[in-house]
């Protein structure tokens, strides 16, 4: 069973506003995650960590790290899911 | 001295977070048989090892550490290295523990996310994922004494048996024989989900 692209954000939406302790209605999918209010790097790497455990996928850094917003975290997370599901 | 004497023996070890938990609350490891075992993880032989002891922690192990300059990358920082010595320590002994296999770690990833600072209190929690295939897939996390997470690791293990594992190793017939018979102790005491894991060798070592 496929996860839509919008799933994923409304999921990570409430990762990244529970991290820094944000309602997610306050949490844009396209705002620019490193210059939301209290979202600092190692914010960003707990936000990727919980992503990864919570799916069990492991995200490329490059990619991960390329992404600005929750938006193109999720198209990450979704791209990943695809392949672990193709193997 | 019976396998269960060796098993509860206590050790003077160097790790201050692991002297905090008492003999009766860490588990005694199979390899506690071998009285002169030198792994650099879980030895309390080994003076340059990082002597770590394990509870258990749900159906996973628990490991509470704190490092010193021995340990220092920069300066006050843990070397990140042996993060993935702590995790593939706790998630390899989980393994042994539960399927009484001699398991080799055959891939692991960390993801950090925090500096482990040195003399700092932290905590190690490692489960297993999944079991049932060719290889026992784990993860384990590490947090700091106050919660926040600091780092992750999955690894995969593949499980032999001692008799196919022992060629790789330096034990003569008395030590397999008393190894043998604490594996067997250790898992009928710890296996909590024996329909998960295979108890059979998944492959042999040539």
């Amino acid at each position: 069973m496929s996860v839509s692209t919008d799933e994923l954000i409304s999921e990570i939406t409430g990762i990244v506003a529970e991290e820094l302790g944000l309602s997610p209605d306050a949490v844009s999918p396209d705002a620019d995650l490193r210059a939301v209010e209290g979202a600092d790097s190692v914010k960003v790497l707990r936000v990727v960590a919980r992503i990864e455990r919570s799916h069990d996928v492991e995200l490329e850094d490059e990619e991960v790290f390329g992404a600005s917003t929750i938006r193109e975290v999720a198209e990450v997370l979704k791209q990943a899911l695809t392949e672990t599901a193709a193997v | 001295m019976t396998v269960e004497d060796h098993l509860v023996k206590h050790h003077v070890i160097e790790n201050p977070a692991a002297q905090d938990q008492t003999v009766e609350d860490h588990i005694g490891l199979p390899w506690y048989v071998l009285e002169d075992y030198r792994c650099f993880g879980c030895s309390p032989h080994n003076p340059h090892g990082i002597q770590l002891r394990f509870t258990h922690h749900g159906d996973g192990l628990r490991t509470a550490f704190s490092l010193g300059r021995a340990h220092e990358s920069y300066p006050g920082v843990v070397h990140g290295g042996l993060l993935g010595v702590i995790a593939d320590e706790i998630m390899g002994n989980l393994v042994v523990l539960r399927t009484g296999l001699i398991p080799f770690t055959t891939g692991m990833r960390l993801r950090y996310v925090l500096p482990v600072i040195v003399g700092g209190g932290y905590d190690c929690v490692a489960k297993v994922r999944d079991g049932g295939g060719q290889l026992v897939h784990t993860e384990a996390e590490i947090r700091e004494d106050g919660g926040a997470l600091v780092a992750t690791a999955t690894a995969s293990y593949q499980t032999v048996s001692l008799d196919a594992a022992h060629a790789r190793m330096s034990l003569d017939t008395s030590e397999i024989d008393r190894l043998r018979r604490a594996l067997a102790a250790r898992t009928a005491t710890t296996a909590t989900s024996p329909g998960t894991l295979s108890e059979e060798p998944h492959v042999s070592v040539d």
